[in-house]
């Protein structure tokens, strides 16, 4: 029955094959090449070197194949995202939720990038991440600390995630989904 | 679609050799590359895009800024197609535009992924763009995988990390010289190429350790060499080994020789070529070490690849020059060469004929060059020319045929360059063989007759006013001369009136003639000549009459002029605005141009024309009119000896310094020559702080700072010091460079107000007996020494103690007194156990000294000497000994 299905799927996947482009940007240390690692095989690592440039990948969930953008997130790198993230469907921004040190420049950092003409209108996925970790913040205080109310030209939505334990990833990957249908 | 491109490939056709990229533009191709951002890429369409791209850029067009930023970025987008060959395409798209820093490195990432892929084309371009595009810190992280790519067993991988690390090299040195080992292991790869590359990168790494070089040659000259590119290398870099060690060991066999002879049975021919030519560029090579190789050569010169041919017959033209015995065996089949297709081939062949023939060959030679001659480019025409040149040289008897020769294709057809060679060689021939002057001199007449280059033609009459006059009946080009006046254009006008003139100051039976030729000049419409004539008629005097012409007047019109030209038109200009009256001697001599400049000028081969009659000016010249013009220096009388300089400086480092030794009667000046490598500095109030402890008998007296001292050129800063006159005092002086440096901005290349005071340690610097010895050769020593007389003759042995070879002994004892070895004797034959060598020179005073040297060498190479010095005064004699014992 399982074998049925699978080709089911397959052949659904040919006929209602969807694409999507992603951005993933945040500061340095967010967890952002974790997440792809996590959407892609699941698999997760502690240690991981900072991203020099960018990682291009492609998944496949479900019909939807999505092409994710994995931009590096030190300061050197910034002035730089906003080349990728044009034309895409979605723009994802990962905030380290347990290192309410960093919040301010990262809310900065977004909010410069969204006054940036060129992306006007496209929707904001913010990912707070690593909740796993003691004293992260609540999704209420991360909306209040990112400035996300502001918004109000795009949509915008917020899901708390740990890439350390798959916590919501499910919700993510569904939410994306959902948007490649309107895109194309 | 289809029809519209069918219908183009028909129009190629046609003009099959037109790029198919011909006209396009960049403003259109720009537009194109926007296919680079479709969310649906076309591989095909995005590859044929970025090669338009790099057409545009090979055709030399740029792009601003902005534009190249904007495709750079976008070609990083095409990172998400897995296509082969459109990712090759990024590859070499990303080294072309070569993006600002800052911006490049978003791909670093994307590359190091490639690098480590399982596609092997991927690995080998990733390597090369990164290490184009990386820097130091970076190069750390992706170290280890280069190491791993070094001894990849892809030879396209292993190949591109190889050629990288020669490229890192030069920026990262200390890095990639952690790579011996890997680069070691791939020196013994199997695939050619690695083979080649590893070899050229290691020994790129070892190149400052002569001794690391040795051994490398001397482990693969055993035979591990595979690849016929790196056998090529191996043997360049042997040679290299032979001419460093030459110096030690003069006598016995070369090292490596039997390998470079081994190389000559190798199977690939450049192999061949390569070892024949390393041969024959030995230093002091014998014919018997020549033999093979010339044999070889001779095999090529019948070969059906043209290649071969030219490349044999270049090296045997080359050989030609120094062992013309050797080639002679070779003439049959270079004589077939004349006729050979290739025109470079053959007029290489035949200008190696000229060299190697002898007398009784001239005559069938030169009538085969004179059938072609017609067919060759003027550059090759050249080439016969010079080679006829030396010929006639050779065999002056032989100069009526060769001038004949010259003077014929000198009526033909012909660029400047050519016709100026050829008058170039007739001046050289005029002046070297008595006999040909006559001919040669009414050669050049006939040419100006109709002669097209003003250049040419001025100089031509310049050389007839010098050497004219001085033949048995000049009145005969003075037709020629006047008939100059009336057909050229202005220049030639004004330098046919000189010429003129200088018939009549020099003959005096012209005189009367010239001077109705030079009143008929008055009336010339060009201001230059008007002039001239009126100078000469007013000058030389006796109006019209058969008088001697006085020396100053000569001296005036055709003396030197000793103030540069530059000085003299500054001065000019002064002097238009002031009131005083004008005076040719508040003109300053200095020279600005740095004299090491000056020394590179004067034309490396015999220049005809172009050189002043005595000669170009030697660097003595040179240095004694520069410290002339010091102020400081000018009352130290004559400069007795300048020294060749020595480096004070390690090569490649900040502040390149050597020093030259001037020498006076009772002074010595260090002139120090600097020069600053660093762009980002200005130098100034540059001095030379010189520690006389160690040389008691030296007081400094003067210091000449040098002002400024910007980045890559060179200034000059003086020490003098006062010694006992006539005394050869000897001392060892430290040196300490100090300066204020002053950061300077690269953009603007302003620099910053405030500069800090520096210091700089140079090098030690000695002053040595030869120093007080000039080296003047003297044409007959036995004459010269019997003429000397016995009476100053000092006669005194020494042992010179274990040395390695007699020839190392003789010539530590030339440089101790750097004199001039006379006859060739500087020369030890090998194996000998005697030998006398003949020095002469003048000693500061100007005392001319001759010394003979006997030596002896014993069974445990102890070395004995017998000194005998005739001079023109004992205590010179004496002082020689005394150098000779102190030594």
């Amino acid at each position: 029955m399982g074998l049925w299905e699978a080709f089911l799927n397959w052949l659904r996947s040919l006929f209602f094959k969807q694409e999507m482009e992603l951005s993933l940007i945040g500061l340095q240390n967010a967890g952002k090449t974790s997440l792809v690692n996590v959407v892609a095989t699941g698999g997760y690592s502690e240690d991981m070197i900072p991203t020099v440039g960018f990682n291009m990948r492609k998944v496949t969930k479900g019909n939807v194949t999505i092409k994710l953008w994995d931009l590096g997130g030190q300061p050197r790198f910034r002035s730089m995202w906003e080349r990728y993230c044009r034309a895409v469907s979605a723009i994802v921004y990962v905030v380290d939720a347990a290192d309410p040190d960093n919040l301010s420049i990262s809310r900065s950092e977004l909010h410069d990038l969204l006054s940036k003409s060129s992306l006007s209108g496209i929707p904001l996925l913010v990912l707070g991440n690593k909740i796993d970790k003691p004293g992260a913040l609540t999704k209420q205080a991360l909306t209040d600390e990112m400035g996300l109310k502001s918004i109000t030209d795009r949509e915008v939505c917020c899901f708390m995630i740990s890439c350390k334990n798959s916590t919501n990833i499910d919700s993510v990957i569904d939410w994306l989904v959902k948007h490649s249908k309107s895109k194309s | 679609m289809a029809q519209p491109l069918v219908k183009k490939d028909d129009d190629r056709d046609d003009e099959a050799d037109y790029s198919p990229f011909l006209g396009i533009e960049k403003g259109a191709v720009l537009q194109e590359a926007r296919v680079f951002n479709d969310p649906q890429l076309d591989p095909r369409r995005c590859s044929q895009v970025i090669t338009k791209l790099l057409y545009l850029l090979n055709q030399g067009e740029t792009f601003t800024k902005v534009e190249a930023t904007e495709v750079f970025f976008s070609v990083t987008k095409l990172f998400q197609s897995r296509d082969i060959g459109l990712r090759r395409m990024v590859y070499v798209m990303i080294k072309e535009l070569s993006p600002s820093a800052d911006e490049v490195i978003i791909v670093t990432s994307s590359l190091m992924k490639d690098m480590t892929s399982k596609t092997d084309m991927y690995r080998a371009n990733a390597i090369r763009v990164l290490c184009r595009i990386t820097d130091g810190t970076l190069l750390t992280q992706i170290e280890r995988y280069l190491k791993q790519a070094i001894v990849d067993k892809n030879p396209v991988v292993a190949s591109a990390a190889l050629v990288s690390g020669i490229h890192l090299l030069q920026t990262n040195p200390e890095i990639v010289k952690r790579w011996s080992n890997e680069v070691q292991e791939a020196v013994q790869s199997r695939a050619a190429l690695v083979q080649f590359h590893a070899l050229a990168l290691l020994h790129q790494i070892r190149q400052n350790d002569r001794l690391a070089v040795n051994k490398l040659v001397t482990s693969l000259t055993r035979g591990s060499v595979r690849s016929p590119l790196a056998q090529c290398l191996l043997i360049r870099y042997t040679s290299q080994v032979i001419r460093e060690s030459a110096n030690n060991t003069q006598t016995g066999d070369r090292p490596f020789y039997d390998f470079l002879e081994g190389c000559l049975r190798h199977k690939a021919e450049m192999v061949i070529f390569e070892a024949a030519r390393a041969i024959t560029e030995l230093n002091g090579v014998t014919s018997r070490e020549l033999t093979p190789a010339i044999t070889v050569l001779q095999l090529f010169l019948s070969s059906s690849k043209p290649v071969l041919r030219f490349a044999a017959v270049r090296t045997l033209n080359k050989v030609a020059m120094t062992h013309p015995m050797a080639v002679t065996n070779c003439n049959i089949d270079m004589e077939s060469l004349i006729s050979d297709q290739n025109r470079s081939i053959a007029t290489l062949a035949i200008t190696t004929l000229l060299k190697t023939g002898n007398e009784s060959s001239v005559d069938r030679l030169m009538k085969q060059i004179t059938n072609f001659m017609s067919d060759i480019a003027d550059e090759f025409k050249i080439v016969v020319v010079e080679a006829i040149r030396s010929l006639c040289l050779k065999f002056p008897l032989k100069h009526r045929s060769l001038m004949n020769f010259l003077s014929n294709i000198l009526r033909e057809e012909g660029g400047f360059e050519y016709k100026k060679a050829i008058v170039d060689s007739i001046v050289i021939l005029i002046r070297d063989i008595p006999e040909a002057k006559e001919s040669g001199l009414l050669h050049l007449c006939e040419f100006i007759e109709d002669c097209e280059f003003t250049y040419l033609s001025t100089q031509i009459l310049h050389f007839l006013g010098i050497e004219g006059p001085k033949t048995s009946d000049p009145s005969k080009y003075i037709r020629y001369i006047y008939n100059r006046v009336h057909l050229e254009n202005a220049t030639v006008r004004a330098g046919a009136v000189s010429t003129l003139a200088k018939f009549g100051a020099m003959v005096d039976a012209l005189k009367p003639r010239i001077f109705v030729l030079l009143r008929r000049c008055l009336f010339d419409n060009d201001d230059e000549v008007r002039d001239r004539a009126t100078l000469y008629l007013n000058t030389l005097g006796g109006d019209g009459a058969v008088v001697e012409t006085g020396e100053d007047v000569k001296e005036f019109l055709f003396g030197s002029l000793d103030i540069p030209l530059v000085n003299l038109e500054n001065s000019l200009k002064n002097y238009e605005l002031s009131e005083e009256s004008f005076d040719i001697d508040s003109v300053p001599k200095e020279v600005k141009t740095q004299p090491l400049a000056e020394k590179k000028a004067p034309g490396k081969k015999p220049t005809g024309l172009s050189a002043p009659p005595t000669g170009p000016p030697s660097t003595v010249d040179a240095y004694e009119r520069l410290l002339s013009s010091i102020p400081e220096f000018a009352n130290f009388g004559k400069l007795f000896k300048s020294s060749a300089p020595v480096e004070l400086t390690e090569a490649e480092t900040e502040y390149a310094v050597n020093v030259v030794k001037h020498i006076f009667d009772g002074h010595v000046v260090f002139q120090f020559n600097c020069t600053n490598t660093i762009p980002e500095q200005l130098l100034e109030n540059v001095t030379v702080i010189v520690d006389a402890s160690e040389a008691e008998e030296f007081a400094e007296v003067a210091t000449k700072p040098l002002r400024s001292l910007p980045y890559d050129s060179p200034g000059q800063t003086f020490v003098a010091f006062e010694k006992p006159e006539g005394v050869s005092a000897v001392g060892k002086f430290s040196n300490m460079l100090r300066f204020i440096v002053k950061e300077v901005d690269p953009s603007t290349g302003e620099a910053e107000e405030d500069g800090v005071e520096d210091e700089y340690q140079l090098e030690d610097l000695e002053v040595v007996a030869a120093d007080y010895m000039l080296k003047v050769g003297v044409s007959n020593f036995r004459n010269a020494w019997e003429s000397m007389g016995a009476d100053c003759e000092r006669v005194d042995e020494y042992g010179l103690g274990p040395r390695d070879s007699l020839a190392e002994a003789v010539n530590a004892v030339i440089n101790l007194l750097g004199m001039q070895p006379c006859e060739g004797t500087e020369v030890v034959p090998s194996n000998s156990r005697s030998h006398t060598c003949l020095l002469s020179g003048v000693y500061i005073g100007n005392v001319k000294v001759l010394v003979r040297l006997q030596f002896g060498i014993d069974g445990p190479k102890d070395v004995a000497m017998k000194l005998a010095v005739r001079s023109e005064d004992e205590a010179v004699s004496d002082a020689i000994h005394e150098i000779v014992a102190s030594g």
